[in-house]
């Protein structure tokens, strides 16, 4: 069996405000195998952003340990930090966060275009993608000429071009209605079926939680519960 | 390139493309300066080489052969004897004539008293050869009275006009001049005045006369010996090569330990200390423009930076290091800088090229002739264009806009990625 695609080991992240000590995530260890769909649920400030920017290489773990398909993060400096993101991991944030200068198709191909792949192959990969989503024939519009479901559309497309072993989600739907909400886990949910993307997600949103197949709940930086569960729409 | 460095560059262009008015405002700012600065400086090199070549033209050219001594203690016994003379001759036409040597002038130079029923004046007698000192010298365009010496002239002078009227002398008037010879003894020679000059720097007018080089060796008892040969070049640029080429050349003959070759720098230091004082206030003052610019393109690259925090961090999550999101910003700061400048610096020469390529024309604000450190002043300025002055030009800017953009940059590098995203919520 190879690599899980994500595990830490104890993991803490401990902040200090002014006097006071702020343990955002405490001893949390977790695996999560290849072609997994995982909510991390839970409260405001029960540390779901702060594990997933632990997770990404984002922030540095206090204490603990994390692996990405087999490779730990906690050891690495910022150069192999950033080449780790830029091959292992997608992120899809919840304001969409495309580079205003770029096109939807140029935002979408960005992490072939930094890995230096050929034009032709990183279009071709990159509009198949768009006829996939539903986004075919929007590919030269710059992102404020889209709607925020096609934005995040394209965030997603961003996240998962590079086939990573990871995609980490923080409140993707949240700035969306519940037609496009829909419309993005559907294309989520295809992606993670069709090429075995793994996705991880830190929302609120109860219909996520209800799509997922796995759910974490944080409380106060802890897992308090780790359910399988069948999605809705599986069932 | 790199696939990174295109993105980096690609995206640079279009942040500043994004931000157009912002961006045209500061390069704006960088055109003007741009141009502004390479404008003064050819302007300034042109004034330059005019105080150059007026000056070494009066004194002993761009490159004076000497020896050793003689420029410290001015007297005929640290002259040139004719041997030497005819070595140096030699070792300057051995192989070809140097191209950049545009005259080349033997002087016999003494200082002594110049006298009429009048009475008695100090006076700098040099003895020059006229034909080639008519070529070298301005002396000849600021005849008064008469004409310049000829060849053929025995007991000529040609007289400053102020000499002239402290000696209460006029056109063929005679009059003794004494000086030391060779061998120590005092020695006079009458000679007669064929024309007058007025340079406008009194002290030159007041105390110069040329004489034949002929007359002055016979009189002083060394004919054919010289007190300095003097080279004028194409212009002040050529000195050094020029200089360590002639200095290589003579070192091949025996005797040339007894001959030094100096350049306008040394034999006129007061004329180099003015140069370098000018070049310096203008330094000085587009050192102050430059940096006033520079807090406007900071300003620029900063604001870009703050308002776009959000971006760097994406950026960085996608995976560029700190390093490379750092460089965008050095990136967009220095497109801003060299493209604005270099545009310019090209404005800057034409518009000095099309309006005063011939000379820009100050006699109106020139009431009378300025003169210093044995310098006239020209009323018109004409610019001098130099390739490597465009490229300091250009230089010069590139390390402006790095150091205003270096900031800016640092700031991006230190961007937390996590902090940046907390703005979301």
């Amino acid at each position: 069996m190879g690599n899980p695609a994500l595990r830490t080991e104890a993991v803490w992240k401990v902040f200090h405000q002014e006097a006071e000590e702020v343990r955002a995530v405490r001893g949390v260890t977790l695996t999560i195998q290849p072609g997994e769909f995982v909510v991390l649920a839970g409260p405001s400030g029960s540390g779901k952003t702060t594990l997933l920017n632990l997770i990404g290489g984002l922030t540095r773990p206090t204490d603990g340990r994390v692996w990405v398909d087999g490779l730990e993060l906690t050891r690495m400096g910022s150069r192999e930090l950033a080449r780790m993101r830029l091959e292992k991991l997608g992120f899809i944030f919840q304001s969409y966060n495309l580079l205003p200068v770029l096109s939807a198709l140029e935002n979408a191909e960005f992490p072939l275009l930094l890995r230096g792949m050929e034009r032709d192959q990183r279009e071709r990969r990159v509009r198949e993608l768009f006829q996939r989503t539903g986004l075919a024939g929007l590919e030269h519009r710059r992102p404020g000429k889209l709607s925020g479901g096609q934005q995040q559309r394209v965030a997603v497309i961003r996240a998962v071009v590079g086939e990573p072993a990871l995609v980490l989600a923080d409140e993707p739907t949240a700035n969306l209605d519940s037609a496009a909400s829909d419309i993005l886990l559907t294309v989520m949910e295809e992606l993670n079926r069709d090429l075995g993307t793994t996705f991880i997600f830190a929302t609120h949103d109860s219909r996520l939680m209800e799509r997922s197949r796995r759910l974490i709940h944080l409380v106060d930086g802890q897992i308090v519960s780790d359910q399988w569960q069948e999605s809705r729409r599986e069932q | 390139m790199s696939s990174k460095t295109a993105v980096i560059a690609k995206l640079a262009l279009r942040n500043l493309r994004r931000q157009a008015r912002r961006s045209l405002l500061t390069a704006a700012s960088m055109i003007a300066g741009g141009a502004l600065l390479i404008f003064s400086l050819i302007l300034g090199d042109g004034t330059h080489e005019q105080w150059i070549d007026s000056a070494v033209r009066m004194a002993d050219g761009h490159l004076a052969v000497q020896s050793v001594g003689f420029q410290d203690s001015r007297a005929l016994k640290d002259r040139i004897p004719s041997e030497s003379r005819g070595l140096v001759e030699q070792a300057l036409r051995q192989g070809g004539f140097p191209a950049n040597i545009n005259d080349m002038v033997p002087r016999l130079a003494v200082t002594g008293m110049a006298s009429s029923a009048a009475g008695a004046r100090p006076a700098r007698i040099l003895g020059v050869d006229p034909v080639v000192e008519a070529a070298f010298s301005v002396l000849d365009e600021k005849v008064r009275q008469g004409r310049y010496l000829q060849s053929g002239d025995r007991l000529a002078a040609f007289v400053g006009i102020g000499l002239l009227e402290a000696l209460d002398l006029r056109l063929g008037s005679k009059f003794v001049l004494t000086a030391q010879d060779a061998g120590g003894e005092i020695a006079g020679q009458l000679v007669r005045v064929v024309g007058t000059f007025r340079t406008g720097i009194p002290e030159v007018d007041r105390s110069l006369l040329h004489i034949p080089l002929s007359t002055a060796g016979a009189w002083l008892g060394c004919s054919g010996d010289v007190t300095s040969i003097g080279l004028l070049l194409g212009n002040s640029e050529q000195v050094p090569q020029t200089r360590s080429s002639l200095r290589q050349r003579l070192s091949q003959h025996p005797g040339s330990e007894e001959l030094q070759v100096l350049s306008w720098r040394e034999a006129l230091p007061e004329l180099d200390a003015a140069v370098k004082i000018d070049d310096f206030s203008n330094y000085l003052f587009q050192g102050i423009l430059f940096g006033i610019i520079a807090l406007g393109i900071v300003n620029t690259v900063l604001m870009s930076v703050m308002y776009r925090r959000r971006e760097f961090g994406v950026l960085q999550a996608l995976g560029l290091t700190p390093g490379q999101s750092a460089s965008l910003v050095l990136v967009e700061g220095l497109f801003l800088t060299v493209l604005s400048g270099t545009i310019g610096i090209a404005l800057g020469l034409s518009v000095t090229w099309f309006l005063w390529g011939e000379g820009l024309d100050l006699s109106s604000m020139m009431d009378n002739e300025w003169t210093f450190s044995g310098v006239v002043m020209e009323p018109v300025v004409v610019p001098r264009f130099r390739v490597a002055r465009m490229v300091q030009g250009l230089s010069f800017i590139f390390l402006i806009g790095m150091l205003a953009s270096l900031y800016p940059a640092l700031r991006a590098l230190r961007i937390d990625v996590a902090e940046t995203m907390k703005f979301e919520r």
